[in-house]
């Protein structure tokens, strides 16, 4: 009855498939749905750099051949399917001979570890400060610099990017601007080359932890606000424990279920951020790799990347998914009864 | 969530009175305004700029390149905030791109919003198959990053105006909404005033939007000014990257121009700094509404600041004033409650809860505390067990046991005397545990906070325990949620007992539970009392069911108590006018029922009448009554009662005044 049962998981499963399709879908559809298509656009923008191409007609048709755009509509859609999950995305139109995949691949570590930290950091400081916020015993004089946390929480991430860059990189040069590496040092497992990495990852880092943290901190303080005001939580003062046992087994593990599911939900907005984040810094993740990707009109890499971000952000809800049950041994049972 | 009934209700009822006295609206909230009128302020800059400013200059070669401001050297009074590599005049650009910004947010949230009030209704309401289709769209859809289909679409869409942009942005503005206004459908259902309007034959609709919209009015707001600034964000994010409309200008579209063309590095911060400071300023204003609108949806945020915030202001607490032990104390009292006062401070005005409430247990005996709801006895229970809840506080008395005074022991004096020495079996045992974690863990830290012993004597304590309640062994191993009401109240009553305290509270342990098994939770309550020999304290609104359980009652009115007996003098003699109304609503001592007596309290709790407190009420009301407040008096043998009609010398008391 605890614990993960069969269908819990399943469920989740068939969640994660239908997420992963509905963005896929999105990607496909939407273009196609529009005037004109990408070809026809591309060869209309070459030629109006160019003044006029020979036999554009041909060249677009030839295109269209080359990419399956001529077959009917859900033949295309199904190919595509089958490419998304093949993972197989075809070359790059800007870099030919590099297959589109693995452009992608050499992104997707820069920015995996750029997010993972930066959402443990403001995952975890926002919680913190939230508990603490929302909690009747918290010292005055924590009460009242506490909020202090909350200053750039509206401030989207990217524009607090630029006044770092601006700030910390050009006018009192203490850190690089730009990049994940400089190029005087050797990418590998060595001392300088990790201090170099480090020292471009700082910024970006701090712009995306110190705005998007007050966001979980407000939440987490509402959250400690009901806790505080259930029967249990009075009960365990009634019962005379200690205040940080009823703070951290009453307040923040009862509190934190919650907070854990906006997680799962803000992941994608998260991601989104990132992206411009990415671009601001030029650090050579996905977000701009697509960034680059779109400009040269690289539709092939566009779609891989965006197929991939989509999947690893439905992963990362999906393996939450799979987590809370141990947290929260109510949500499989409720699962069962029904 | 049982929550309200440790407030008076009049204090906690906060949301129904909206908009009856618009200087007390919550809407007045000061977070709420502030944004308002920062977004206000913004728009207007967009709206009325162009009849001050040339909008024509914000086109290539309208000036010289590069100019700064004008308070800058070098800047130009025609550019007063200088001009950029294409000569535009920033001014000019900024008024022009302001609106544009905004429009498009504005447009996206309210498709978005009045896609997910139709879909969140119908799943809401209809149910079903409807409402597992559009549940689980939007709650996968929401896990979308959606900038990055944003940014796929607009690389193949050339986007040529904000609307086509804002259509775009609203296939990411419904799920939020919908999964709001599902969840909010599925909660006001219950209540009782859309159940009523339900079984009166209105129409779906007309309970929507009738009875449920206004109450779900501060939600929705807050989830459009959150997705009007997640629309700009995202539009302002297609922008930046150079994918937006870029005939029209928009703040996005300024900061990708200056940073494609290192706007940064050449130090023209005039270029990229004002609309970032805008868009900040935009992103405060929406953000500031947001959170004051949740304050305004939430109460229970609202009081938690404002009472911090009364509490800041006032310093520290007043001490309560300690009572000098005058009735030396009863002989064998395990418990006494001495002048106990506990006031509410809400923001309109002091709620009287408690009014002087002075009773004490003698061992071994059980005294039912009885009252209608609201008349504070559960407020009573609470003080003695030190835990009322702000914006609440014992103003004065005291609560003693073996002549320690609870109310002035410090907190860690305090968590030694709890559950040691008086212990809680609380009303609604649904909530009283908590529901992730194990029935082992919840016993066991009780017992681990104030005796230190091994794992194995632990696990035996702990069955033992449960034994003594007839719960089975395995019931240590369970969740909450794996147990019926009548096990959970159980498991408390276990849970009491595990430190063998003098005296036990037991907060109306048999409410919210059906028929049998309330007899079987009120047997084991005596077994156990039976057994250890503990004081106990009843509260309950049940008479038929307190006329069986207890020794004593003390029946409470209004903050008052009216009437301490024992309980067989109480039924068949009772003394004060009330407590006879209570017993004469009995249809008969076998058959339980709650109170259903009330005509409710016929005065304001936070103004209370000189006099009796229950003189609107009485038949037998007299001057006096009205003026003086009888004292509670011994009348008859153990029988005490507050009410003139027992003192013979009453004419001549008022006499006595007049002269
Ligand atoms: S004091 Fe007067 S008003 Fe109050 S209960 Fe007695 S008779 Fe009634």
């Amino acid at each position: 009855m605890r614990g993960l049962t069969k269908e819990y998981v399943l469920q989740r499963f068939l969640m994660y498939l239908l997420t992963i399709w509905l963005g896929s879908t999105l990607i496909f559809v939407i273009p196609r749905l529009a005037p004109g298509d990408p070809v026809s656009e591309m060869v209309g923008r070459l030629s109006l750099d160019a003044g006029y191409i020979e036999n554009a007609d041909k060249l677009i048709a030839s295109w269209k051949a080359r990419f399956g755009l001529d077959a009917p509509i859900h033949v295309q859609y199904f190919r595509y399917w089958g490419n998304v999950f093949r993972l197989n995305f075809g070359y790059s139109l800007s870099h030919f001979p590099t297959e589109a995949w693995s452009m992608v691949s050499r992104a997707l570590p820069w920015s995996l570890g750029l997010l993972t930290v930066s959402t443990v950091l403001s995952f975890s400081i926002g919680v913190t400060v939230g508990s603490l916020m929302g909690w009747r015993r918290t010292p005055r004089w924590l009460q009242m610099i506490l909020p202090s946390s909350l200053a750039f929480t509206a401030i989207p991430y990217f524009m607090f990017g630029i006044m770092l860059i601006y700030l910390v990189a050009f006018e009192l040069d203490w850190l690089p601007a730009t990049g994940a590496y400089s190029r005087r040092v050797d990418p590998g497992w060595n001392l300088p080359f990790i201090k170099n990495m480090l020292s471009h990852a700082i910024l970006p880092v701090v712009s995306i932890v110190l705005t998007s943290m007050g966001g979980w901190a407000l939440g987490m303080r509402g959250l400690m606000i009901s806790v505080n005001n259930e029967d249990y939580f009075l009960l365990a003062q009634v019962k005379g424990l200690s205040p940080a046992r009823i703070f951290f087994r009453y307040g923040v593990r009862n509190a934190i279920l919650p907070a854990l599911t906006a997680l799962a939900l803000g992941l994608g907005g998260l991601i989104s951020g990132s992206i411009l984040v990415e671009f601001i810094f030029a650090y050579p993740g996905t977000g701009y790799t697509l960034y680059q990707a779109i400009i040269s009109q690289d539709y092939t890499v566009t779609q891989a990347i965006a197929n991939l971000i989509i999947l690893v952000t439905a992963t990362s809800v999906f393996l939450l998914d799979l987590l809370y049950p141990f947290i929260d041994p109510r949500i499989t049972y409720k699962r069962t009864m029904r | 969530m049982a929550v309200g009934q440790r407030t008076p209700e009049d204090a906690s009822a906060p949301a129904q009175g909206w908009g009856l006295n618009t200087w007390d609206s919550p809407w007045l909230n000061f977070k709420f305004l502030l944004g308002a009128g920062i977004v206000l302020l913004i728009l207007l800059f967009g709206l009325v700029g162009p009849f001050f400013w040339d909008t024509d200059l914000a086109y290539t070669g309208a000036g010289p390149l590069n100019k700064p401001p004008v308070w800058a050297e070098g800047g130009l009074p025609e550019h007063p905030l200088g001009t950029e590599s294409n000569g535009r005049d920033m001014l000019a650009q900024l008024i022009l791109a302001t609106p544009s910004s905004l429009k498009v947010g504005f447009l996206a949230a309210i498709i978005g919003m009045g896609i997910g009030m139709a879909l969140g209704s119908v799943a809401g309401y209809v149910g079903g198959w409807w409402d597992h289709v559009i549940r689980t769209l939007s709650d996968s859809a929401v896990t979308i990053p959606a900038l990055v289909v944003l940014v796929v679409i607009a690389s193949y869409v050339q986007m040529t105006d904000t609307t086509a942009m804002a259509l775009i942005l609203a296939l990411f503005a419904w799920p939020g909404p919908t999964r709001l206004v599902r969840s909010q459908v599925l909660t006001l259902r219950e209540r009782s005033y859309v159940r009523m309007a339900h079984l009166s034959g209105a129409s779906a609709l007309e309970i929507m939007f009738v009875e449920m919209l206004p109450n779900m009015l501060p939600w929705l707001a807050a989830s459009l000014t959150g997705g009007i600034s997640a629309a700009i964000l995202g539009a302002t994010g297609l922008e930046v990257l150079g994918l937006g409309p870029t005939r029209v200008p928009s703040l996005g579209l300024i900061i990708n121009q200056a940073t494609t063309n290192a706007a940064l590095v050449r130090g023209l911060v005039w270029w990229w700094l004002p609309p970032i400071i805008i868009l900040m300023i935009i992103f405060v204003g929406f953000f500031l509404m947001t959170i004051g609108l949740d304050e305004i949806a939430n109460p229970r945020i609202r009081q938690f600041s404002s009472t911090r915030r009364e509490r800041t202001a006032a310093g520290e607490l007043p001490p309560v004033e300690p009572i000098e032990d005058g009735t030396a104390g009863e002989e064998e009292a395990a418990l006494e409650v001495d002048d106990l006062h506990v006031h509410y401070f809400t923001p309109r005005g002091e709620v009287i809860a408690a009014n002087g409430v002075d009773f004490s247990v003698r061992k071994g005996e059980i005294l039912g505390l009885v009252g209608e709801s609201g008349c504070g006895k559960t407020t009573v229970a609470m003080a003695i067990l030190q835990v009322v809840q702000p914006p609440g506080r014992i103003v004065q008395g005291a609560v003693r046991i073996e002549d320690r005074d609870l109310v002035s022991l410090s907190g860690r004096e305090l968590r030694q005397v709890r559950w040691r020495d008086l212990a809680l079996v609380p009303q609604g045992a649904m909530n009283s545990l908590n529901p992730v974690t194990p029935i082992r863990e919840q016993m066991a830290d009780a017992i681990l906070a104030h005796e230190n012993i091994g794992r194995v004597e632990l696990e035996q304590r702990i069955l033992n325990l449960l034994n003594d309640v007839g719960l089975p062994e395995r019931v240590i191993d369970m969740f909450p949620h794996e147990l019926s009401g009548g096990m959970k109240q159980r498991v408390c009553i276990a849970m009491s007992i595990a430190l063998n305290p003098q005296v036990i509270i037991a907060d109306e342990p048999t409410s919210a539970l059906d028929v049998v098994v309330q007899r079987v939770v009120a047997q084991t309550l005596l077994e156990v009392k039976e057994r250890l020999g503990v004081s106990m304290v009843m509260i309950g609104h049940d008479m038929g069911l307190q006329a069986q359980l207890v020794d004593r009652i003390a029946v409470m009115y209004a903050g008052n108590l009216v009437e301490v007996a024992p309980v067989e003098s109480a039924f068949a003699g009772p003394l004060h006018p009330y407590t006879q109304l209570l017993i004469e609503s009995i249809p008969s001592i076998r058959e339980r029922k709650p109170l259903n007596v009330t005509e409710g309290l016929t005065h304001d709790l936070r103004d209370p009448p000189p006099g009796c407190i229950f003189q609107f009420r009485c038949k037998h009301v007299e001057r006096i009554c009205r003026e003086r407040r009888p004292e509670l008096v011994e009348r008859e043998d153990d029988h005490l009662v507050a009410c003139w009609l027992y003192e013979p010398e009453r004419h001549a008391l008022i006499e006595l005044e007049e002269a």
